[in-house]
């Protein structure tokens, strides 16, 4: 079966609740980013007619992140509250529900072409794949009481595809406009001109990837991060932990993956901003291969960082590749 | 697999398989155990129906705890000077994209840790860590080797005896510190040791240390003048000290429980005030919430992550909206229980079992259900004795027949 569907077909996590009546135009959209690319991407299309909160900061990890209470009271009183989907935030679900919230809650990956999780691949028929995370949540719910973050079946790092990350800033636009009628305007030329920026981006990419041998576009990360990547640009990406990096790498991997690496020739080892770098450390130990440096993955840094933007992210992380294996 | 043993709102799904169609029923089952106040016996009811399961027999009254993963209920019986072990017989399997839920009869699991008046107990990281006052060292075991029946369990041992605490930290332990200059008041403060419980470092202050509980991934432990809040850093504890508000009054907190759902600690402050508790953000970490008389007991909702409850000594139990810091319903359930008198008194504790909180009445001989979605009172289920410490197990998932 094809790793790639159209997201369409999957259900939303949550309930789209009827869009909101348009606010007036003289107080910004109070906007809820539920991490830091989401909000980069918030604040390209919303500008100054926007207050954004992101609520996984820099360097944060989406994957076991913790909702407080104030988060909660910040959901509430959000006017659009845009999430990844594909059970990126596990927390999603019972931060919802605890914050009341009225807002719209919109999965930016509606409507993409997603990839299925390599790991539950062959494990479940596509009619499971429509029931979406509202039946998951229903599970989750009593079963696992604290709305434990089950693993999904695709993977949700949509965003480590720039094709996919203009469909984010659509999305994003749209919400916007639903919202905000007065300012669709400013929302969609502030779309098209982040879009251009973006297009720019992923030529630049492909024109590094295509000056790597293709004998050497193996690399290691920490957790299967970068499928869209490696699906998109073509570098093949290894790693210890699967889609989240919720549960730990068993012994039994990490020896399974050193083996791999030998049989692949793997160019190169990163460690990643929101993971333990103990582990890929250990790994470069035992493979004899240099760590090429940090990859941003789930998070930007923080703005003193090289990755304080979706932009310098995505050109971080390819540069570090590319120098990485070109040096090796 | 007897899912008679569970009244089951039974729901059939079908799922079709790659390999073979298999018919899967959604099944809930939830079971409440109960303490009793006089007689050493823990009483197993399905909170489903309303019966009885089963009684065990146990060596003397007991504090009742359950494990993260509900399969095993621990009674620490403090005078009898043992903590046994009894598995729920309820157990939940993750398959990625839903949960299998297993139900099978509870049981004694055959393990008992004896010593000298064993009284806090707290789970982490799967080790359970069972503190002995009388001896000052904790025991520590494993859920799985609880449920395989065995009591082999590891000794870390403190100076002196205390009321003291131990939590399993990784490869670490936190040792509460006794005070060697009154014996006989509460630790001074918390030690990390070596699994060995050789100490590494120095100690962390915390005064008349009392209470402690977890909260996703933070632990706190309550003291006279804050909170010590002990987080991950690179696989070792990093412990600081969190000190009480200035905006709040004179107070301490001396029991701690922690959010499921939400991140945070919900604690007493003085005996007629609850505080909660946010240790990540700079300000306003502590939001103290008045209550109309002095607390009973509280609990946190695990499945509707807004609410927790307080049950006051007038006899209503109390709606804690924990995103507002405010009461938002009471309800009156039982005649007024004193908080003057001893401690250890009879008075009425709660649990919450899906979508219902169920709070004991010792005096009446009864449980009190209370649906958690309209907060109002749904019945009663009688209970011999004084039916008093009470913990919930269950939930819902799949079974699959013919698999």
């Amino acid at each position: 079966m094809s790793r790639t569907l159209k997201l369409a077909a999957v259900m939303g996590v949550i309930t789209s609740l009827p869009i909101i009546p348009s606010v007036a135009a003289a107080e910004n959209l109070k906007v809820v980013a539920s991490f830091s690319i989401i909000g980069d991407f918030a604040k390209n299309v919303g500008g100054d007619r926007v207050d954004i909160i992101t609520l996984v900061g820099p360097n944060g990890d989406a994957h076991v992140y913790e909702p407080k209470p104030a988060d909660a009271a910040t959901v509430g009183s959000a006017d659009v509250v845009l999430v990844n989907g594909l059970q990126f935030e596990g927390f999603l679900q019972r931060l919802v529900e605890a914050s009341a919230t009225k807002a719209p809650v919109v999965e930016l990956t509606k409507g993409g072409e997603v990839l299925r999780n390599t790991e539950e691949e062959g494990h479940h028929d596509q009619d499971k794949a429509a029931k979406g995370e509202e039946g998951h949540a229903a599970e989750a719910k009593e079963g696992h009481e604290e709305g434990h973050h089950h693993h999904g079946e695709f993977d949700p790092h949509a965003w480590q595809s720039v094709h996919n990350a203009e469909l984010y800033v659509k999305n994003i636009a749209d919400a916007f406009c639903a919202a905000d009628a007065a300012g669709c305007d400013t929302y969609r030329a502030n779309a098209e001109s982040y879009g251009q920026q973006l297009a720019a981006l992923e030529e630049e990419i492909k024109a590094a990837v295509a000056e790597i041998p293709e004998d050497k576009r193996t690399i290691i990360t920490s957790h299967d991060a970068y499928g869209y990547f490696e699906h998109e640009y073509g570098i093949k990406f290894l790693a210890p932990e699967g889609v989240s990096t919720e549960s730990e790498a068993s012994a039994a991997d990490v020896a399974a993956l050193i083996k791999q690496i030998r049989q692949d020739k793997a160019s190169a080892i990163f460690v990643e901003n929101v993971t333990n770098p103990r582990l890929i450390e250990q790994i470069a130990s035992e493979t004899g291969l240099k760590i090429g440096g940090e990859l941003y993955s789930d998070a930007l840094s923080d703005e003193n960082g090289p990755a304080a933007t979706y932009l310098e992210m995505m050109r971080h992380n390819i540069t570090a590749i590319k120098g990485a294996i070109l040096g090796s | 697999m007897r899912t008679n043993l569970a009244s089951a709102t039974a729901i059939a799904l079908f799922l079709s398989l790659s390999t073979s169609a298999a018919h899967a029923e959604e099944v809930t089952a939830w079971r409440l155990f109960i303490s009793d106040h006089a007689d050493p016996k823990v009483t197993v009811i399905d909170a489903v129906d309303g019966g009885k399961l089963d009684t065990f027999k146990i060596k003397g009254p007991a504090s009742l705890h359950r494990s993260e993963s509900g399969r095993t209920v621990f009674a620490v019986q403090g005078s009898a000077g043992v903590v046994t072990g009894i598995a729920s017989g309820i157990s939940f399997e993750d398959h990625g994209e839903h949960g299998d839920i297993d139900v099978e009869a509870p049981k004694l699991a055959g393990v008992e840790i004896t010593g000298k008046k064993p009284s806090h107990f707290v789970e982490h990281d799967g080790d359970f860590a069972a503190f002995f006052d009388g001896e000052g060292v904790a025991r520590i075991i494993s859920e799985k080797v609880v449920l395989e029946g065995k009591s082999d369990f590891r000794e870390v041992k403190t100076d002196a005896p205390q009321h003291g605490v131990a939590v399993t930290y990784g490869s670490h332990v936190l040792l509460s510190e006794p005070n060697r200059e009154k014996p006989d008041e509460l630790p001074v403060g918390i030690r990390v040791a070596d699994e060995a419980g050789a100490p590494i470092g120095g100690i962390h202050a915390c005064p008349d240390l009392h209470g402690e509980a977890s909260s996703g991934n933070i632990l706190a432990f309550a003291c006279a003048t804050g909170l010590l809040v002990v987080s991950h850093r690179d696989g070792t504890p990093a412990i600081r000290h969190l000190p009480y508000a200035d905006s709040l009054p004179d107070g301490k907190t001396t029991t701690l429980i922690g959010g499921r759902g939400l991140q945070y600690f919900l604690g007493n402050y003085g005996a007629d005030k609850v505080v909660l508790i946010d240790p990540t953000v700079e300000s306003n970490a502590f939001r103290l919430i008045s209550l109309p008389t002095r607390r009973v007991h509280f609990a946190v909702d695990p499945v509707r992550a807004k609410y927790a409850y307080v049950f006051t000594e007038d006899g209503q139990l109390h709606q804690l909206d924990v995103v507002k810091a405010e009461i938002a319903n009471s309800l009156k359930l039982t005649d007024p229980y004193s908080m003057d008198g001893h401690w250890s008194e009879p008075r009425p504790r709660v649990a919450v079992a899906g979508d219902k909180i169920v709070v004991t009445d010792p005096l009446k001989g009864v449980l009190h259900l209370v649906d958690a979605t309209s907060f109002e009172k749904t019945g009663d289920i009688a209970v011999e004795g004084k039916p008093f410490n009470i913990v919930s197990v269950g939930g819902s998932g799949q079974t699959h027949e013919g698999e």
